[in-house]
Order: structure tokens, then C-alpha cells, then sequence
């Protein structure tokens, strides 16, 4: 083993954030389950048995809280960034994960766009390796920034040489 | 140790030789003609109750028609899968076609051909035959690409042309690992083989280690659960059922319960000691003569040979659950790329056997010991706290639960006392869990380790690398902890050091796969940014 002068010790943050639209969308999204959750229960309440009265405060409590605070988190740590030798996310908002793929080994790039995306004009870019474990997802960009992403990611995978496993 | 670029070794069959493919198609083969014998044979098993069904109905006629056709029908379709079925080896693929009214035809693209299974059920091996499983790591097929059967010698004859293409064909074999036998490992340099080389027999002796594993209790569980039902339907006209019902009132639970666990104990012991045999007898790891496979064989009575790939191996993982720990044993499992772990059995290399067999095992395939014994660095207090943590709440569990209860019931809180039992049993856990963490880097691999009950020592080659996870949950990072998978296309496709101190993950990360991290790290972003 040779010792490194000095071993890095942390990683910076990746470069670019997501899309400043990105919470909006997440946002919808947990309303949307939220209303089809309650959906759920107002089903049950009329159908199957009465359900306490202190359950609709409640349900209103934790999705207005949620729907409010989770996009706002989540878009100050969402974070990516793709130079010509790896991709670098990061994600989540309670727990964290950074993931880095080195070009050489990326195997796929993918685009997609929801129905949702479609109105925010939103996409997100994923990255898949040769490992079950690897795939890395960008979530909610800009589709243009999505659309040069894949281009990039594209060719440079494409100028690495090797079955990338 | 042996040559990268091997010439053509003489006994081989197709695919055609290193000249230009062929212009003329490739001919079908069938398969061993003494499959004629076999396939209407396996028909009648799979056919087993409908035949009997058939005899029975036969008996009550007047005629042997019933009987007659219970048994054609099975026979007829055995030998009407034979002729339906070809196979051919082109140039670049192999091909498995049945064609009765539509066709199906399976295609494995040679150089994708990971790994190559030999399986002779009793009744092939009284016939001389093998089936040849071949395994491409694609997951979206369902059905297996056997052939079912050729003859052993052409089998494996077969096999080498599967396996070693790539090196027929001249281009570079996995690079070897010059043999460093500096560590005492008790292993002399081996001479050049002149054939294939053996590297692990099976020691009957090892049989001691069956019972620690949880197999043969698996096994017990089923076996009594069958004879429970056949007790129930036969039970009446064979017991009295009022003896019975005397004897167990007479024996208080005291007796009863300890009995039933010791007899469940010792079934589990027997049927592992004999499911041990079964699987194992014969045991044999082999390497090819040029290194670039090797062999596994084994099987009392249905025989297997498995063949991987050296130039697909990515490193090991040393299994060793508790019990086996306990009494200084270990299993040794292949890392292998587009083979994943969780296949039964396919990667396994040494069975249940002595730490030792497996260390040496380990370092001859590494070329050196040191992944397999080097002492792990550990994660830190940190760690231990969470171990304890998450220990000391799952065993709460136990307690509490059984509060609710007895507060429910009415029963007497001695149960709940009695629960407390759980608080030195998972503290006892917490402590060897966390004695467990570990990682290290050595010339060539990674080494993690993790996992008490069911641990494991993970070796992975560095340049089998091909990403890097960094997980923090909310108590991680309050921590200051961080689980460091490194991903990878072989195995288990992730392999982790669990709670690490977060600089240690980033700096192990970085030295692992040097260049990797660079452009991310803290404080390089003015230099580097251009």
C-alpha cells in the first residue's frame, strides 16, 4: 500500500443543483398520494367502520407539513454533476446518498419524462452501470440540461473502450 | 503461472477452428441418442401419479387398455422430445431449436457464456451421459439453456470449447497472478501441471460441520411436517389413539418440550450430516491446466460439475455464520461476474470446511494470502454505539411486547421477567457485531467484513470496482458515520463497509480506486476547476 501525502478526507458537494421548479413538482406529487390516501379513508369511513374525528386533523397536519417542508429539503440537497471521467449525485433529504460511476463503466444512459415532468418541463437522466447496485439517477432538470446530459454522457461513455464490467 | 496465449489444445470439438467462419450453415445435432432411454424414463416420474391414477382404473376394467396408455402416453412424449430436439455450435453462438408444430429456438452468444454446469442424475450416470447447462448471466430468459444430454466425454469436450474461446482465439486470457507463497500459508509453490490441477478435496472428516449449519434443521422441519401429515391419515388404523393421548397427558410439558427440541436437534443433525454427504461426496476444485477456469465437482448421487471462468472472477467471500465460526470453519463462495450469489450453489468453491483449508484455497486463487488474513482495521466507537443501539431497541421488543400481553391477559409479570433474558443475549450480539466490522485494503482487494449470525468476509478485486455508494441515514450522519458500498457486476453486486467514520470512507474510497474521486474532493474544487 502506498500512503497518499495526505488522503482526502470529504467530498465536496456535486456542482449543479436540480431544477428550481424541482419542488414544485415534488410537492404535487406528495399531494397527490396524500389525496389519494385520504381518498383511501374516507372510502373506509363510509363503507367498513367510522374512523375517529381526530383522524382528518391529523391527516391534514401531516400532509401540509410534509407537502411543505419535504421539497424544500430535498432541493438543497439534491445535487449532481457529470465531468468527463465520472457522474456524481446526491440525494435524499433525511437520509443522504452520494453515488459516483466512473464513464468507463456506464453502460446506459436513459431518459424519461412523466406526465407530470411534462407540464414543469421537467426529466430526469439515468445512469445505469453493469451492476445490479449501480443505477444513478438525476431527478427533475430542466429538459434542456437533460436533453444536453444525455448527449454528454452519451458520447463520452462512448469514447471510453472496455465491456465496462 | 501458465501461458496468457495457449495454443489450441488438441482435444478440442467445435466451434470451427481460428480461421474465417465458415461460409456453408452449421449442421444440427441431436443429442445422445441414449436419450431415448432417459427421456421416456423422466416422463414416467414426472407422470408418476397419473400413471398410478391409470393403473388403478385399469385394474377395476376389464381390459389393460387404461394401463397400456398410462404408460404410452409418458414413453411416447419422452421419445417425441428427443427427435424434436437439436442443437449446433456456430462460430459465434450456440443454438438450441424444438420443432414440433411451432419452433422455439434458444441462441447464447458464445463470448457471453459465463459459466458451464455439468449434471448427471443417477440415471445418466448408469448411461454415461451429462446434462450441459449453460449460464449467459441474462436474467429476462426463463428458460435454461441445457442440453440434455450429450455423452460425458463429448460434454466436456463441449465445455472447454464453451469456456476457453476467447483464448483459442487468441486474445488475452486473464491476466495471472504470479504465485507469492511468502506468507506462511503452508502451501510449497506448486509445480506446472501437467493436467488439471487440484486445489481442495473433500476430507470426509469435514462432515462435523453439517450440523452447524442451518440446512439439516430446514430439512427436519420439512421431514416432520410430512410425517406429521402421513401420522394424521394413517394415524387411526395404526395407533390406538387413546394410548397415545394417555402417554402425552401422563408426560408433564416440562419433559415434553425438552424432548421435542432435543429430537428436532438431533433429526436436523442427521439429515444435515446426510444432505452434507449427498451434495458434497467427491468434492473436488480443480484448476485448468492454463489457469483459465476452474472446476468444481461433486454429488453422491446426482453428480455436478460447474466450470467458471477465470477472467470473469472478481474476488471471494468467505462465509462464515456462527456456528461454523465457532468451531473455526468457514465456506468459500466465487465472486464472479453475471453470476449472481444468491444461484444455488454455482459460485461455491469449498464447502463447510476448516478456516485453514479455506485460507489456503483463497490464497492459491488469489496468488497471495493476505486478503484472507490480514487483521481488519475497525470502524470505531462511533460504530459500537450503533451496534448496541440498534441491539438493545430490537431486543426491547421482547419486553415490551410481552407487558402488553400479560397487562391484556392477566398473566403473571414473572413472564415479562423472564423476557429480560434477551437484554445479555443481544448485548452479547452488539459486541461481536461490532467486532465483526472491518475493512482493509490490500495490493490487489478490497476486504469488508460484516455480519455476526450470518458473517461474511468479502474480497474484491479493486479493478472490479465500477462505482461507489456513500448512505448516511439521519443517525448516521448525526454520527458522523457513512456505509461505503462499493458496487461491482459480479456476486452480490454491492459490497459494504457499514458504518464507517464518513473521512475514512472517502479516503478508503479514494485509495481503493485511485483518480476515481478526485475531481469530488473537498478543497480540490479551486485547483481543479478550470
Amino acid at each position: 500500500m502506498t500512503e497518499a501525502p495526505v488522503p482526502p478526507t470529504a467530498l465536496r458537494e456535486p456542482a449543479h443543483q436540480v431544477s428550481s421548479k424541482a419542488p414544485l413538482l415534488w410537492a404535487v406529487g406528495a399531494a397527490f398520494g396524500f389525496l389519494v390516501l385520504a381518498a383511501g379513508m374516507v372510502a373506509v369511513h363510509l363503507l367498513w367502520f367510522e374512523l375517529p374525528v381526530w383522524a382528518w386533523p391529523v391527516l391534514a397536519v401531516v400532509a401540509i407539513s410534509y407537502v411543505a417542508v419535504m421539497p424544500i429539503v430535498r432541493y438543497r440537497v439534491h445535487r449532481w454533476e457529470s465531468t468527463d471521467s465520472a457522474v456524481f449525485t446526491q440525494t435524499g433529504w433525511l437520509s443522504r446518498e452520494r453515488r459516483i460511476a466512473p464513464m468507463s463503466r456506464v453502460q446506459t444512459v436513459d431518459y424519461q419524462q412523466t406526465a407530470v415532468g411534462r407540464l414543469f418541463g421537467l426529466a430526469s437522466v439515468t445512469v445505469t452501470t453493469a451492476s445490479a447496485a449501480g443505477p444513478i439517477r438525476i431527478d427533475a432538470i430542466d429538459r434542456p440540461v437533460a436533453e444536453r446530459l444525455v448527449e454528454d454522457l452519451t458520447r463520452r461513455a462512448e469514447a471510453e473502450q472496455g465491456d465496462a464490467t | 503461472m501458465s501461458d496468457a496465449h495457449p495454443e489450441r489444445p488438441a482435444d478440442e470439438v467445435p466451434p470451427a477452428p481460428d480461421g474465417p467462419a465458415p461460409t456453408t450453415e452449421v449442421e444440427w445435432r441431436r443429442l445422445d441418442q441414449r436419450m431415448l432411454l432417459v427421456n421416456p424414463v423422466q416422463e414416467l416420474i414426472r407422470f408418476f401419479p397419473l400413471v398410478i391414477g391409470a393403473l388403478v382404473v385399469g385394474r377395476s376394467g376389464d381390459s389393460n387398455f387404461w394401463q397400456l396408455l398410462g404408460i404410452a402416453i409418458p414413453v411416447a412424449i419422452g421419445i417425441v422430445r428427443f427427435w424434436i430436439t437439436r442443437f449446433r455450435i456456430t462460430t459465434t453462438q450456440v443454438e438450441l431449436k424444438r420443432s414440433l408444430i411451432g419452433t422455439t429456438v434458444l441462441t447464447a452468444r458464445l463470448d457471453r457464456v459465463r459459466a458451464v454446469e455439468l449434471t448427471s442424475s443417477p440415471i445418466h450416470r448408469i448411461l454415461g451421459l451429462a446434462k450441459v447447462e449453460i449460464g449467459t448471466g441474462s436474467k429476462g430468459s426463463e428458460e435454461k439453456f441445457a442440453l440434455d444430454a450429450l455423452a460425458i466425454p463429448e460434454a466436456r469436450e463441449l465445455r472447454v470449447a464453451l469456456l476457453h474461446r476467447a483464448a483459442v482465439e487468441g486474445a488475452p486470457a486473464a491476466t495471472e497472478l504470479p504465485p507469492a507463497y511468502d506468507e506462511a500459508t503452508g502451501v510449497p509453490a506448486p509445480p506446472v501441471p501437467a493436467e488439471d490441477e487440484v486445489l481442495m478435496r473433500l476430507d470426509p472428516g469435514w462432515v462435523r460441520y453439517a450440523p452447524l449449519t442451518s440446512s439439516g434443521s430446514v430439512i427436519a422441519a420439512g421431514v416432520l411436517a410430512v410425517l406429521g401429515q402421513v401420522v394424521e391419515q394413517l394415524g387411526e388404523s395404526l395407533f390406538d389413539e387413546e394410548d397415545v393421548l394417555r402417554l402425552v397427558l401422563e408426560v408433564s410439558v416440562a419433559v415434553l418440550i425438552p424432548v421435542a427440541i432435543v429430537v428436532f436437534l438431533v433429526l436436523g443433525a442427521v439429515f444435515s450430516v446426510l444432505g452434507y454427504f449427498v451434495t458434497n461426496w467427491g468434492y473436488l476444485l480443480t484448476r485448468d491446466a492454463r489457469g483459465r477456469s476452474l472446476h468444481v465437482r461433486r454429488g453422491l448421487l446426482t453428480t455436478t460439475e460447474t466450470s467458471l471462468e477465470r477472467e470473469r472472477f472478481r474476488g471471494l467471500e468467505v462465509r462464515e455464520p456462527l456456528g461454523l465460526r465457532l468451531a473455526g470453519a468457514a465456506r468459500l463462495k466465487a465472486v464472479v461476474t453475471g453470476i449472481s450469489s444468491g444461484e444455488s450453489g454455482s459460485t461455491q468453491l469449498v464447502p463447510p470446511a476448516p478456516r485453514k483449508v479455506v485460507d489456503r484455497v483463497g490464497a492459491d486463487l488469489l496468488g497471495y494470502s493476505a486478503p484472507l488474513v490480514v487483521p481488519l482495521r475497525q470502524h470505531g466507537p462511533a460504530a459500537r454505539t450503533r451496534r448496541w443501539t440498534r441491539a438493545l431497541m430490537g431486543a426491547s421488543v421482547v419486553p415490551a411486547a410481552a407487558a402488553v400481553v400479560c397487562w391484556l391477559t392477566g398473566l403473571s409479570w414473572w413472564a415479562v421477567v423472564a423476557t429480560l433474558v434477551v437484554y445479555p443475549a443481544a448485548a452479547a450480539l452488539a459486541t461481536d457485531r461490532y467486532r465483526r466490522l472491518g475493512h482493509e485494503l490490500t495490493a490487489e482487494h478490497l476486504v469488508v467484513r460484516s455480519g455476526s449470525l450470518g458473517g461474511e468476509r468479502a474480497i474484491l478485486q479493486r479493478t472490479g470496482i465500477i462505482g461507489w455508494n456513500i448512505q448516511q441515514s439521519w443517525f448516521q450522519r448525526r454520527r458522523g458515520l457513512a456505509t461505503l458500498v462499493a458496487t461491482t457486476a459480479a456476486g452480490d453486486q454491492a459490497y459494504a463497509a457499514i458504518d464507517i467514520p464518513e473521512d475514512q470512507a472517502v479516503a478508503l474510497a479514494d485509495e481503493a480506486v485511485p483518480g476515481l474521486l478526485t475531481p469530488f474532493v473537498a478543497g480540490e474544487q479551486l485547483t481543479s476547476a478550470s
